[in-house]
C-alpha cells in the first residue's frame, strides 16, 4: 500500500481589521472620485465670492477656500488626479520596468547586462530633478506628468522585479519546464508571473503612495495640473498663504492625502508579509 | 523540577568525576504553534557517563535536533515551555538563568552543527571565530589565544593552520568548513559535545574523515559526545550506545552492539530494513515504512508508531506502551507491546522509575 | 540489455565548460558512455565532480561545449530550437530538490498536465485522465491531490509529482539527478521501489545519477564513477563493488559506512578534497590523491579501456582479477 495521505491545508493569517478598514477607505475615495460629477457637489471650480475663507458649515462641510470654493469637493475632485497620476504612472512603470525586469532575469546574459546598466544610468541621475526639469519644459497636463513620472519610476520597478523574478528563475521548477519543451513565453507568463505577482502588488501600492507625494511635490513648484484644476498637491499648496486665517484649508487635504498614503503603505505591507508568511512555507 | 536540583546548585560539584556527566529525567519540551501545541520532546530520560558516545536516530522530524538543543539550553524561551530535569554536571539547564548558561556554552558543552555555512559567520576571520570563546571563558591573553587556534586547527587537520587561520569561511571547502566548526566547539576543551548531523551533506570520504576526527579528538580528551543523525550507517560504528527517537519519544535505547544484534523495535528494524547497503546485491527490495510520522500536534493515542507497523494490535493503538528493560540486558531499553525477539517479559519501567 | 543491441542513449566526449571570470571550468572533460534500453546507468562521484553538469547537458538544459548526445541514433546536439523543444519530451529530468521544482503557485494537476498542455497532447477530459492514471502511478490520489498546491505536500510526495510530472509524456529516458538525496531514509526507500515499479511498468531507461553509493547500488544495472569531469570506471553494479579496479572507485567504497557494529570504521586511504576543476592536474586528474600514482600517471592521460568484458577502467594500474 503506497500512502495516499496529504497534509491537511494550512489555514492562513486572516489579514486582520486595520487592513480591511484601509481596503474600505481607498475603494471608498475610488468610488467618490469615480462619482464626484453624480453626487451633487458644489462646482469645484467657481466659487462663492461672498464666502471666502469660511469655516466648516452645513452648507459647505469642509469650509470654503481663498476664492470661496467648496474644500469637500475640491478634495473630492482633487483625489481623481492623485489618483489617475499614482496609478497610471505605476501602471505605466510596472508595465514597462516589470516586463524588463522579468525578461532580464529569466533571459540573463547580455540582455540583462545592457538593461541592468541604462537602469544604473537613470538611477544615478536625479529623478525629481530630472521629472522637475521635464515637465517644466514640456508642459503640466495631467497625462503628461503621469507618463513622465511612469517612465521616471521605471529603473526602479525595474530592479526590485528583476531581483524578485531572480530568486525564482534559478530553480528548478523553471528548468524542468524548460525541460518539457515550454517556450519562453510559456515560462514567463505561466511560471514566473504568479509567483512575482505578490511583489508586484504589493510594490505597486507603495510605489503608488509614493508617486502621490512625488504629485505633491511638484504641486509645491507650481508644477503639478494647472490651475484652477484641483489636486491635493495643489490645494496644500495654495493654503500655504493663509494657513493663519484659514487653517482648514491645509488641513482638508493634508488629512486626505495622509490618510490615503497610511492606508496603501499598510495595505501594501500586510499583503507582502502575508505572501512573505505563505513564501516560508513552501 | 526534582529535589536534587536544589542541592546540587549549592554546591557545584564541578570536580567530582565520579557519577553521570549528563542526566535527563522525564524533559518535555512544547512549542506553541498557531495550529495548537507541538510536543517534540516527550517523556525523555537519560543518562551519559562521561568519556561516552551516545547516538541519537530518527526520522526527520522526531525531535533529535529540539532535544539537542535543549540539553545545552539554546531553544528560544519565548514560545517554548519545558518540564523535567536537566542535569549537567549537577546544574540544572533546565529554566537556568542566562548567566548559568553562558558560562557552559562553549565552555563546558559545545556544539557542532549541521550546516557550517550557517553557522560560521562569513564576514569574519576563522581566527576571531575560534578565539572568541578562549577569550571569554579563559584568561589568554591574545598572542596565546591565536597559538591555540593554530593548533587547534592544526588538531582537526587543516593544512598549513597559520596561513588558513586568516581565511574567511566562503574561501574553505565544505569539509574544511566543518573541520573549522569542530575547531570552534574545541577550544575551550568541552565535556561534553552536542553534534547534530555533523556529516549530513558531505561527501562519503570527507563524511569518514570527519567521523575519524570526532572519534580521535574524542579518545584524546576524553570528552563526551552526542552524535544526532538520521543515518543508522553513521552510528553503528562510532558510538558506544544509540537512543532510536521517533515522535518526541525514545522509543529504544541499548549499546550499540546489543541494538544491531537483538533490537527489540518494530521501528528500529523498519529503519534499518528500508537503508539501503552496500553489501546487498543490487535491485534488492527494500522494505519501506508506509505512511510517514504522526502529527505531534495530534499524536494519535497509543504507539505513536502503530498506524505504520507491521506488528501493530489493539493494545498498540489504545495504550502507549511504556518504556521496559529487556530482561537479558537491563540497560536495553524499548517501548513496544510486541517486541521482536525479546518476548513479553520485560520489566516495565517509566521515566519515574520502576512500576 | 544484451550488449550488441544498439544503445538507447549515446554520450560521446561530452565537454562542458563554464567560464568563471577570465578562468575556464571544465565541468565535463569529455566523457563517454552507453545506455541500453530498459537499462538503469548509475552515476556516482564526490561533489563537484560534475555528475550534475553531465546529466543537464544531456537533456540540453547546458550546452555542451563540444561532444554528441543522441537518443535512439539521433543527434540531440546541434538541434535547432524548436526541434530541441520536440526532442525533449523523449527525454525527461527528475531534480533533487523536491520542493523547489514545483512550481508553488500551480495546482497539482496542472504542473502534472503541464507537458500535455505545451503539446497539446490532450485536452478536456482526455488531459484529465492522464494526469489521474499519472498520479495513481505515483501512488497519490487523485481525488485529493489534484486540486492542491505542492507547499500541502511532503518532501516524498512532491518527489512523486515530479515523477508523475516527467512521466506523462512517456519519455523513453529518465534522468533522475540526486533525486533522493533530500529525502528520509524510510520516504527514500518508498521512492527507490516505486521507480524500480515504473522502470517496469513503462519499460523507462534510466540515468540515476546520485553521490550515495548505496542507493545507487540498490538501483542501477551498471555504475559509472566520475572523478573531476572524467569517468574512472564503468562495470555492472555487482562487478563494480565486488571488484573494484580503479583506486578511486576503491577509496570511495572504503569510506562507505554501513549499518553494522561489526564491520570496522572505515579508514580512508584517502586524504584531502579533490583539486579544483579550474587547475586540473596534467595526466590522470586523481594522481594528486592517488596511492599507486608513479610518474607515469602525471603525463599520461589513461583512457578508459576494457579489463573484463563490460567492465572499464581509466587507469594505468588497474587492481586487475586474479
Ligand atoms: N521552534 C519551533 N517551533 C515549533 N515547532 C518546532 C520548532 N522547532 C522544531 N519544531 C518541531 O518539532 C519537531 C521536531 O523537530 P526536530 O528539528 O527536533 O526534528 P529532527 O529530528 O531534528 O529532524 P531533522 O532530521 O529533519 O533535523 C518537528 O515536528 C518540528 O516541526
Ligand atoms: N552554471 C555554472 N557556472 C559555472 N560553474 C559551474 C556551473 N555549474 C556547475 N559548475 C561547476 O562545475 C563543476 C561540476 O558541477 P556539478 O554541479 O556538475 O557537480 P556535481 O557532481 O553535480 O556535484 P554535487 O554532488 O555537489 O551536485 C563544479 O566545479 C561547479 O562549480
Ligand atoms: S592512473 Fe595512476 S594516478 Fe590515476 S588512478 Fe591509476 S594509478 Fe592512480
Ligand atoms: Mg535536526
Ligand atoms: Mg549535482
Amino acid at each position: 500500500m503506497e500512502p495516499k495521505a496529504v497534509v491537511p491545508s494550512r489555514k492562513r493569517k486572516p489579514l486582520g481589521k486595520v487592513f480591511w478598514i484601509s481596503v474600505g477607505w481607498i475603494g471608498l475615495v475610488f468610488l467618490l472620485a469615480i462619482i464626484a460629477s453624480w453626487i451633487g457637489l458644489e462646482d469645484p471650480n467657481n466659487g462663492d465670492y461672498a464666502l471666502i475663507n469660511a469655516g466648516p458649515s452645513w452648507g459647505h462641510p469642509f469650509g470654503t477656500d481663498d476664492l470661496g470654493r467648496d474644500i469637500l469637493s475640491r478634495v473630492i475632485y482633487g483625489a481623481r488626479v492623485s489618483l489617475i497620476v499614482g496609478f497610471g504612472a505605476m501602471a505605466i512603470g510596472m508595465t514597462l520596468g516589470g516586463t524588463l525586469g522579468m525578461i532580464a532575469a529569466y533571459r540573463r546574459g547580455a540582455v540583462d547586462t545592457l538593461v541592468s546598466a541604462a537602469s544604473y544610468v537613470m538611477l544615478a541621475f536625479p529623478a525629481l530633478v530630472a521629472v522637475i526639469a521635464i515637465v517644466a519644459f514640456w508642459g503640466h497636463e495631467i497625462w503628461k506628468i503621469t507618463i513622465i513620472v511612469g517612465i521616471a519610476s521605471t529603473p526602479l520597478v525595474y530592479r526590485v522585479i528583476r531581483a524578485a523574478t531572480l530568486s525564482y528563475a534559478t530553480r528548478e521548477f523553471v528548468t524542468a519546464a524548460k525541460a518539457q519543451g515550454a517556450t519562453d513565453t510559456r515560462i514567463l507568463t505561466r511560471e514566473l508571473l504568479p509567483n512575482v505577482l505578490p511583489t508586484v502588488i504589493s510594490y505597486f501600492l507603495i510605489g503608488v503612495a509614493t508617486v502621490i507625494i512625488l504629485e505633491g511635490a511638484l504641486a509645491f513648484l507650481g508644477l503639478s495640473v494647472p490651475a484652477p484644476t484641483a489636486s491635493w498637491g495643489n490645494m496644500i499648496n495654495e493654503s500655504r498663504t493663509y494657513l493663519s486665517d484659514n487653517p482648514w484649508l491645509a488641513l482638508f487635504p493634508s488629512l486626505a492625502m495622509f490618510l490615503f498614503l497610511i492606508a496603501l503603505n499598510l495595505v501594501g505591507d500586510t499583503l507582502r508579509q502575508s505572501f512573505d508568511v505563505q513564501e516560508s512555507k513552501l | 523540577m526534582s529535589n536534587d536540583t536544589t542541592a546540587t546548585d549549592a554546591f557545584p560539584q564541578a570536580e567530582d568525576l565520579s557519577g553521570p556527566l549528563l542526566t535527563v529525567k522525564d524533559l518535555r519540551t512544547t512549542f506553541s504553534t498557531p495550529r495548537g501545541d507541538l510536543t517534540a520532546v516527550d517523556g525523555v530520560s537519560l543518562e551519559l557517563g562521561r568519556g561516552e558516545t551516545l547516538g541519537i536516530v530518527g526520522e526527520s522530524g522526531s525531535g533529535k535536533t529540539v532535544l539537542s538543543r535543549s540539553i545545552m539550553g539554546l531553544l528560544p524561551r519565548s514560545k517554548t515551555t519545558q518540564s523535567g530535569s536537566i542535569l549537567f554536571e549537577g546544574t540544572e539547564i533546565v529554566d537556568a538563568p542566562d548567566a548559568t548558561l553562558r558560562d557552559i556554552w562553549g565552555a563546558k558543552i559545545a556544539m557542532v552543527f549541521q550546516d557550517p555555512m550557517t553557522s560560521l559567520n562569513p564576514v569574519v576571520r576563522i581566527e576571531r571565530q575560534i578565539t572568541e570563546s578562549l577569550r571569554l571563558h579563559t584568561t589568554m591573553d591574545k598572542a596565546e589565544a591565536k597559538a591555540t587556534a593554530i593548533s587547534l586547527l592544526g588538531q582537526v587537520g587543516i593544512p598549513s593552520p597559520a596561513e588558513r587561520v586568516r581565511a574567511y569561511p566562503f574561501q574553505l571547502s565544505g569539509g574544511m568548513r566543518q573541520r573549522v566548526t569542530i575547531a570552534i566547539a574545541l577550544a575551550c576543551s568541552p565535556r561534553l559535545l552536542l553534534a547534530d548531523e555533523p556529516t549530513t551533506g558531505l561527501d562519503v570520504t570527507v563524511q569518514a574523515q570527519i567521523l575519524d576526527l570526532l572519534s580521535s579528538l574524542q579518545a584524546e580528551r576524553h570528552m563526551a559526545v552526542i552524535l544526532v543523525t538520521h543515518d543508522l550507517g553513521v552510528v553503528a560504528t562510532r558510538t558506544d550506545r544509540i537512543a532510536v527517537m521517533y515522535a518526541g519519544h525514545i522509543v529504544e535505547m541499548a549499546s550499540t552492539r546489543r541494538l544491531f544484534a537483538s533490537m527489540a523495535m518494530p521501528y528500529t528494524q523498519a529503519l534499518l530494513k528500508s537503508t539501503p547497503r552496500i553489501s546487498d546485491p543490487s535491485h534488492t527490495r527494500l522494505t519501506a515504512i508506509d505512511g510517514r510520522p504522526p502529527d505531534l500536534i495530534n499524536p494519535p493515542t497509543g504507539c505513536a508508531f502503530a498506524p505504520r507497523c507491521d506488528y501493530a494490535t489493539e493494545q498498540c493503538r489504545i495504550e502507549a506502551p511504556p518504556l521496559r528493560t529487556a530482561p537479558e540486558d537491563p540497560t536495553h531499553l524499548f517501548a513496544c507491546w510486541n517486541p521482536l525477539q525479546t518476548g513479553h517479559a520485560g520489566t516495565v519501567t517509566t521515566a519515574k522509575g520502576e512500576l | 540489455m544484451s550488449a550488441e543491441s544498439t544503445p538507447l542513449l549515446t554520450v560521446n566526449d561530452l565537454v562542458v565548460s563554464f567560464k568563471k571570470g577570465r578562468q575556464v571550468v571544465q565541468a565535463v572533460a569529455g566523457i563517454s558512455f552507453d545506455v541500453f534500453e530498459g537499462e538503469t546507468l548509475g552515476l556516482v562521484g564526490e561533489s563537484g565532480c560534475g555528475k550534475s553538469t553531465t546529466g543537464r547537458a544531456i537533456v540540453r538544459i547546458e550546452e555542451p561545449t563540444s561532444g554528441e548526445v543522441a537518443v535512439e541514433g539521433r543527434q540531440l546536439t546541434g538541434l535547432g530550437r524548436s526541434e530541441l523543444r520536440k526532442a525533449r519530451t523523449s527525454i525527461q529530468m527528475i531534480f533533487q530538490d523536491p520542493v523547489s521544482s514545483l512550481n508553488p503557485r500551480r495546482r497539482v494537476k496542472d504542473i502534472v498536465a503541464e507537458p500535455l498542455d505545451i503539446w497539446k497532447t490532450a485536452e478536456g477530459a482526455e488531459r484529465d485522465a492522464i494526469v489521474r492514471e499519472m498520479l495513481e502511478a505515483v501512488g497519490l490520489d487523485p481525488d485529493v491531490a489534484g486540486e492542491r498546491f505542492p507547499r500541502e505536500f511532503s518532501g516524498g510526495q512532491c518527489q512523486r509529482i515530479s515523477i508523475a510530472r516527467a512521466l506523462v509524456m512517456k519519455p523513453k529516458v529518465l534522468i533522475c539527478d540526486e533525486m533522493v538525496s533530500a529525502l528520509d531514509v524510510s520516504v527514500q526507500a518508498q521512492i527507490l521501489n516505486l521507480v524500480e515499479d515504473l522502470k517496469a511498468k513503462y519499460g523507462l531507461t534510466l540515468v540515476f545519477i546520485a553521490h550515495d553509493l548505496a542507493v545507487v547500488k540498490n538501483v542501477s544495472d551498471r555504475v559509472a564513477v566520475m572523478y573531476l569531469g572524467r569517468l574512472c570506471e564503468v562495470a555492472p553494479s555487482d562487478d563494480l563493488y565486488a571488484l573494484p579496479a580503479h583506486p578511486y572507485t576503491q577509496a570511495l567504497l572504503s569510506a562507505v559506512v554501513e549499518p553494522d557494529p561489526e564491520k570496522a570504521a572505515s579508514h580512508v586511504a584517502l586524504t584531502g578534497e579533490p583539486p579544483s576543476p579550474i587547475n586540473p592536474p596534467s595526466g590522470c586528474r586523481f594522481r594528486t590523491r592517488c596511492p599507486k600514482a608513479e610518474e607515469r600517471c602525471a603525463t599520461e592521460v589513461p583512457e578508459l579501456r576494457e579489463i573484463a568484458p563490460r567492465h572499464q577502467v581509466a587507469c594505468h594500474f588497474p587492481t586487475l582479477r586474479a
